[in-house]
């Protein structure tokens, strides 16, 4: 499987203070593999969702490091690269309780929430670009759907909480909000649940027993058949 | 102007006159030529026969023949068999099947142990954009959802597990919920749901286009809070026998030092996962790292029967450009909001929703004859004009309901509000697997498996959405199966008695294994051994 060009220029990078010549236009992790660093921890998906590859990178016209997802960042000419362990906050053990959550229900596993200074640290290491702060503060408020919208595409990468001056967590308050909200929404998802009341009082077992005991043509003429399928679904 | 500049400029210019054309879907015998011609499954020279085991004359790719016929990496080892861990379930593999099998083996009173290659969650589950089909609209129903998955599938699926997976759909769906998964909701509180290709009626259930992600993010919370027992980094190598035919253990590898750890279990639950990193016929793929198939030749060595080995699926639209992104996922999702796909000339050639197989054929010929247009980096596409999806849902839709693909895209400049991009098939699924029954077990009694590592459900094709509901319908299933064999029967004695029989059947059919099997990473990923 080719992921380079072999006539593409070469650009120098520097990971963990070597410097290694890799080709232009790849990713950081293609690079990690280009130049035989095994690659067991810091690597998921490679798809950016799954926030096993943060890194820091500082380039040459920079005078501070960048956070970012080693499978999302392509390599650039100086970049000096340190791979950061993903999420190495410590996870409360935090369930769904029995009654609808309240302000204490969050606070009681992450009480350090409202210590924030809204010094915004968080949002700036974020590589998913969410509003982390804004979620904290979301939190503090007992705005808990609000917190849950603001961390939809959060990747548990736990780099908010490694540069949080007082140790908040953010992704895990994220995390735990988005739960309470699902298994609290405020209204019924109530033709899901007709269905499941229709599944269960065997209104399809007449067309269960008809399919399952049709043979290849006949099961063909109801796939091909809008109004026998019809017949048969309704 | 550079080729690939002028022709998206004709993309752009044509987009008017696209908007009001009509793209018909094509007649049966249409589609069945375009794919017997491009799709490729149908590439005789990708494929040989399986040379020996349970599916001997059975055809497959060479990638994956190789890997069953493979020498298991313990064969040559004196290794001590006395386990370090004795537990009612094994559970190999942390991805959605995996975790939903440790919850409802722990919530049956199972002891249970889930070991995992990488970190639990790893896997093709989080990267799922599209959603979850579910029948849940009055219009619709379970027998509708069987019906089209079975077309879908060209009436190759087990008709068993099909309605076990659309009938158990709806209370799967309520479950995940009650656990704090937030699917999109309507104002009055209903499932949103959407359209996917080769479905009658919209039920995709979704969460924006972090679908999987979100579907992870709560099962894995859930693993932590019940604390089941995990081993991270720790993938299986070998599966365990009794010598008369029961599996009764496995053996992994700490990756971290090499060492082999063994588990004796009463039941063992394969959740590996699938086969796009081994890219067939030099694919790219819109897969995990660790999707390397390793299930398969390990449940094959052990007499597990395979079914449908020989069909892949092969995803329309993974994009090809710029490079870094070359075969990740551009979700289906999009064509069904009003995105087309046009070649190189700015013409459309296929209506987008016909099934995956049918548009991965379509984009496959337009390239071949010479109509796709040319990555600087030597790869072909056709293009997806997503800008399309704000022109008819309105401005702004792109950004609320596919935040993942415009961030994806963003940083590498590219802003997909605005201008089309390049895709091409990538290999995305495997349709078949180990042959399971309805309860999850495999041939080899007390053997089971869930999610992609199994075959049956999807026939010779799935719909989108049918996996993220499958990997919880059945990893639910194998999961509380696999507990209650577990009460039932005592540990057994733990050989690698099936080992000596697959070298016999080696030698007797003249085969000598031409790599070590399972695979663990992608060969291009050099690691540390």
């Amino acid at each position: 499987m080719s992921y380079s060009d072999p006539q593409s220029p070469l650009v120098r990078i520097e990971v963990d203070g070597a410097a290694h010549p890799v080709p232009e236009g790849i990713t950081v992790i293609q690079a990690m593999w280009k130049i035989g660093r095994p690659m067991i921890h810091g690597v998921g998906c490679l798809g950016g969702v799954c926030g096993a590859c943060p890194i820091t990178y500082r380039l040459p016209d920079q005078l501070t490091s960048k956070t970012a997802l080693a499978c999302q960042t392509a390599v650039r000419d100086g970049m000096a690269i340190t791979f950061i362990p993903s999420d190495s906050s410590k996870k409360a053990i935090a369930l769904i309780p029995a009654a609808p959550p309240n302000q204490k229900t969050l606070f009681q596993y992450y009480p350090e929430t409202r210590r924030c200074t809204a010094c915004r640290a968080c949002s700036s290491v974020c590589p998913q670009e969410i509003d982390v702060m804004g979620g904290v503060r979301a939190a503090i408020n007992g705005d808990l759907s609000n917190v849950a919208e603001k961390f939809t595409s959060c990747v548990m990468c736990g780099l908010c909480a490694a540069v949080c001056e007082v140790q908040i967590r953010p992704h895990r308050v994220g995390m735990y909000a988005r739960r309470l909200t699902g298994a609290f929404y405020p209204k019924e998802a109530t033709r899901l649940l007709q269905r499941i009341e229709e599944v269960r009082s065997g209104k399809y077992e007449s067309a269960w027993n008809q399919l399952l005991s049709a043979d290849d043509a006949a099961l063909s003429k109801y796939c091909s058949s809008e109004e026998a399928a019809q017949k048969l679904a309704s | 102007m550079s080729r690939l500049d002028e022709s998206k400029s004709l993309v752009i210019e044509a987009r008017a006159a696209r908007m009001k054309e009509t793209q018909a879907l094509l007649s049966a015998e249409e589609k069945d030529a375009l794919i017997r011609r491009y799709h490729p499954d149908f590439r005789k020279e990708a494929y040989r026969p399986i040379r020996l085991g349970p599916n001997q004359g059975e055809q497959t790719v060479h990638e994956l023949a190789n890997l069953l016929e493979g020498e298991s990496p313990v064969a040559a080892e004196a290794i001590s068999l006395s386990p370090q861990h004795q537990v009612d379930l094994l559970i190999i593999g942390g991805g959605g099947a995996g975790a939903t099998a440790a919850l409802t083996a722990k919530a049956a009173g199972a002891k249970v142990l889930l070991a995992t290659k990488l970190r639990l969650g790893d896997s093709n589950t989080v990267m799922a954009e599209g959603g979850m089909q579910v029948a849940v609209s009055a219009e619709d129903s379970p027998v509708r959802h069987f019906l089209d998955s079975l077309r879908g599938g060209y009436m190759k699926n087990d008709p068993a597990l099909l309605k076990t997976l659309v009938e158990e759909g709806p209370e799967v769906a309520k479950w995940l919920m009650d656990l704090g998964v937030l699917f999109d909701r309507e104002e009055d509180g209903n499932l949103s749901i959407r359209g996917g290709g080769g479905s009658s009626k919209p039920r995709l259930l979704r969460c924006k286009d972090y679908t999987g992600l979100e579907l992870m993010r709560v099962l894995k919370d859930c693993v932590l809070n019940e604390q089941i027992e995990l081993l991270e980094f720790s993938p299986i190598v070998e599966l365990l026998t009794d010598g008369a035919g029961s599996c009764t253990g496995a053996i992994l590898k700490n990756l971290d030092n090499n060492q082999y750890i063994v588990v004796q279990a009463k039941s063992v639950l394969l959740a590996t996962g699938g086969i796009g990193r081994l890219h067939i016929q030099g694919f790219p793929t819109s897969n995990h790292y660790g999707a390397t198939a390793d299930g398969l030749p390990i449940a094959y060595r052990a007499g597990a029967k395979l079914t449908l080995q020989d069909t892949f699926q092969y995803h329309p639209t993974g994009a090809v450009y710029p490079e870094p992104m070359a075969g990740i996922l551009v979700t289906e999702a999009i064509r069904s909001v009003g995105a087309q796909l046009v070649n190189v000339k700015g013409e459309r050639f296929i209506n987008e929703m016909e099934t995956r197989d049918a548009v991965a054929s379509a984009v496959i010929r337009e390239c071949a004859e010479g109509r796709g247009v040319e990555t600087p980096a030597g790869r072909r596409g056709v293009w997806l004009d997503m800008p399309m999806v704000d022109l008819v849902n309105g401005e702004g839709t792109l950004a609320h309901r596919f935040p993942n693909m415009l961030r994806q895209f963003s940083r590498y400049q590219i802003d997909i509000q605005k201008e089309p991009v390049l895709v091409y098939p990538t290999l995305h699924y495997q349709n078949g697997g180990i042959q399971i029954n309805v309860d999850g077990e495999s041939t080899v009694p007390n053997l089971f498996v869930a999610g992609e590592a199994s075959g049956g459900i999807h026939g010779r094709n799935r719909l989108m959405g049918n996996s993220l509901l499958d990997i919880i319908v059945y990893g639910r299933r194998a999961g509380r199966a696999a507990s209650k064999r577990a009460t039932e029967i005592s540990f057994g004695s733990t050989t690698l008695r099936h080992l000596d029989l697959f070298h016999d059947a080696q030698k007797k059919a003249g085969v000598v294994p031409q790599t070590v099997s399972p695979m663990l990473f992608p060969d291009y990923a050099k690691k540390n051994e």
